[in-house]
């Protein structure tokens, strides 16, 4: 036999190999691959492993405004994971945020936006998960402090804040459209991050995607206002954004980088135009812009001698930036944000943009909060707020601070 | 023109071939590598800023050294319509500060000997650090200016007499008792004089960056793209320092 033959022989051994793997652990490959789908697009792995651990082995703490919680297991393992569950047992979980035994989920576990999937997406997910390899990884899952640890204090939150129903399409729209809205609003679960809260952590569903606060970062508006939110953006651009991770204006980092790369850019293109174009077709909420403050005012000065010295090399005298290195300033929705509170980290620590198989460089930018004090911080955030044609509540030193501590906590 | 015989390879076939076989093999190895960017060093808030010098007394000079220093920085850099005295621009603090650190006491050198010589070109061969050679070189100076002019200490001489004694130190033809020499000392004290002129203020010296200002320096800026077309045109903006300049203060009112 010749040495090509052996290697070929060699290949149909281990392709039979790997064939028999799959069939073994599940019954049907398209199934599997839909759910393997399903599991990105609801990035799933972002919360249920920790980086560089284990895919879907547990491990992320998660600091609510009501204490931590850490991300289960959700692998194959009978003892420590979902091993024991049923598909019935995840579909409830997912649908109704009933785990097994009947013990109730916290919607840090986003079952108010999961319970909107679809029972084909369920069984999907449900295959996919059930092909994982086991880890054997016991998680302390509630750290949450009396009486929020007590699990049944769910029942009155769900009673007050939950409405269970699958998604349902509107017949008005188009197909596309339709995608869209459930990929936005069940599997991407945007309004997790994007949705303003209730005292009780529930969405006010009446200010939907207008921006909210958590771990420290606000997630900026993904309403179609112009100027906090993402309206001025064309869908090529917000999709260029979700793909890519960066677009004409603006590049990804903190917690919609780690999105971005475990989901959004591992999604379809059609899928991603199809969210691109429910989130474009939203209304804009409304309200009006603060007034800008006066070019003369004391912390626009100094705020625009900072600037100058310390932000204009990269992001330009005129604040437009460069496009795939320094975000554009002039005009940006979350430099204009009610909450300040992602602008003035970055500036205090600094920024690393996503880094995508379309663009590998993941440009920095180095933390200021060394040179600054928390008036200078306030001074040019005010400024750059305020400037070119943008217009936002001008910033305190207690804002500052405040954020400046949250951050030297984590 | 054909070659004689076409099998036969001569040395510098030999050769090329091998350095192409080198490179292709180099080559394919670069070749299914991505370079992502989060491979690079980078972490929040991560900084490694130089701390500003403390104020108030001298950390390591005894308060008569202190006045012999600035005494001395004042003749070095004297007032004049191009700035003010390396006194006044806080080199005597420098150069104190300086000595408080790694490099007072000579920390991150070899100091273990043997100690030789040397020629000139292989630099400082001592085994004295350079707190040892300020406090000698110091206290050289003032016993020499006691026992040479009628019992005045250094600092009690006109300008003419300071300029005359450090003129005779550079050309080291002043005798020192001790173990530093009158023109290595000079030396020394005019290097250290120089960095606490022109270093950024936060090290103690370069006060208001007064020289960044005399010579036109930008400071730590970090891109002139608005500016590199602009030929024969005047730099607009002001220096600026690792702390910051005074417009980055919040004016009064509002």
């Amino acid at each position: 036999m010749s040495r090509l033959g052996l290697a070929t022989a060699a290949a149909a051994v281990a392709l039979f190999a790997a064939a028999g793997t799959i069939r073994a652990d599940s019954q049907d490959y398209e199934l599997v691959e839909r759910g393997r789908y399903v599991a990105v697009a609801a990035d799933c792995v972002a919360c249920h492993s920790v980086p560089g651990g284990k895919p879907y082995a547990g491990g992320v703490r998660l600091d609510t405004p009501f204490g931590a919680l850490v991300a289960p297991n959700i692998t194959p393992d009978r003892e420590t994971g979902i091993g024991a569950w049923t598909e019935d047992d995840l579909r409830r979980a997912l649908h109704e945020g009933i785990g097994r035994g009947g013990k109730r989920l916290y919607p840090a576990m986003p079952y108010p936006a999961y319970t909107k999937m679809t029972d084909e997406d369920v069984r999907a997910l449900w295959a996919y998960l059930t092909t994982l390899e086991p880890v054997n990884n016991a998680v302390d899952v509630n750290q949450l402090p009396f009486p929020f640890d007590i699990r049944l204090s769910m029942a009155g939150w769900n009673l007050l804040n939950f409405e269970p129903g699958r998604f349902r399409p509107d017949p008005r729209k188009t197909e596309e459209w339709n995608r869209g809205a459930y990929l936005v609003e069940a599997l991407g679960h945007c309004g997790t991050c994007h949705t303003p809260k209730t005292a009780l952590g529930a969405d006010e569903d009446d200010r939907a995607l207008e921006g909210a606060n958590l771990q420290a970062w606000y997630a900026p508006a993904i309403t179609t206002d112009t100027r906090t939110g993402i309206g001025g953006w064309s869908k090529e651009q917000l999709v260029a954004y979700l793909k890519t991770g960066a677009n004409h204006a603006t590049i990804a980092s903190g917690p919609m980088a780690e999105e971005i790369r475990n989901s959004s850019s591992k999604m379809t293109d059609a899928d991603l135009a199809a969210m691109a174009t429910y989130l474009l077709d939203q209304p804009p909420p409304g309200g009006e812009a603060p007034a800008r403050l006066a070019a003369d005012d004391g912390r626009m000065r100094a705020g625009g001698a900072i600037y100058q010295d310390s932000c204009a090399a990269c992001h330009g005298g005129d604040g437009a930036g460069q496009t795939h290195l320094f975000p554009t300033l002039a005009g940006s929705g979350v430099v204009q944000a009610d909450d300040p509170a992602t602008l003035i980290r970055l500036v205090l620590e600094g920024s690393r943009g996503v880094a995508t198989d379309a663009r590998p460089t993941a440009p920095a930018m180095p933390p200021l909060g060394w040179r600054l004090s928390d008036e200078q911080v306030a001074a040019v955030v005010t400024y750059i707020r305020n400037a070119w044609d943008n217009a936002a509540r001008p910033v305190s030193a207690a804002d500052v601070g405040k954020v400046r501590r949250a951050v030297a906590a984590r | 023109m054909s070659s004689p015989h076409p099998f036969h390879t001569s040395r510098r076939q030999f050769l090329a071939s091998t350095a192409m076989g080198l490179v292709a093999l180099a080559a394919s190895g670069a070749k299914a590598r991505t370079l992502f960017g989060t491979g690079l060093p980078w972490d929040a808030g991560a900084a490694d800023p130089p701390e500003r010098v403390p104020p108030g007394p001298w950390t390591v000079f005894t308060p008569r050294e202190g006045e012999l220093v600035e005494a001395i920085v004042e003749r070095l850099i004297p007032a004049d319509d191009l700035s003010v005295s390396g006194k006044d621009a806080g080199c005597a603090v420098f150069i104190d500060r300086q000595l408080a650190g790694h490099y007072g006491d000579s920390s991150r050198l070899y100091m273990q000997g043997p100690f030789q010589p040397g020629l000139p070109t292989q630099g400082d061969q001592s085994d004295l650090t350079p707190v040892a050679k300020y406090r000698h070189g110091l206290k050289a100076l003032d016993e020499h200016c006691r026992r040479t002019m009628e019992g005045k200490g250094f600092t009690d001489l006109t300008p003419e007499q300071k300029d005359a004694l450090l003129t005779d130190m550079e050309k080291d033809a002043v005798a020192f008792d001790g173990p530093v020499g009158s023109g290595s000392f000079f030396s020394l004290i005019l290097q250290n004089t120089m960095e606490g002129f022109f270093a950024d203020p936060i090290y103690g010296g370069n006060r208001d960056m007064v020289s960044w200002r005399m010579i036109g320096f930008p400071g730590t800026r970090y891109d002139y793209r608005d500016h590199v077309l602009k030929h024969n045109q005047t730099y607009p903006l002001p220096p600026v320092a690792i702390g910051g300049r005074g417009d980055w203060a919040m004016a009064t009112g509002r």
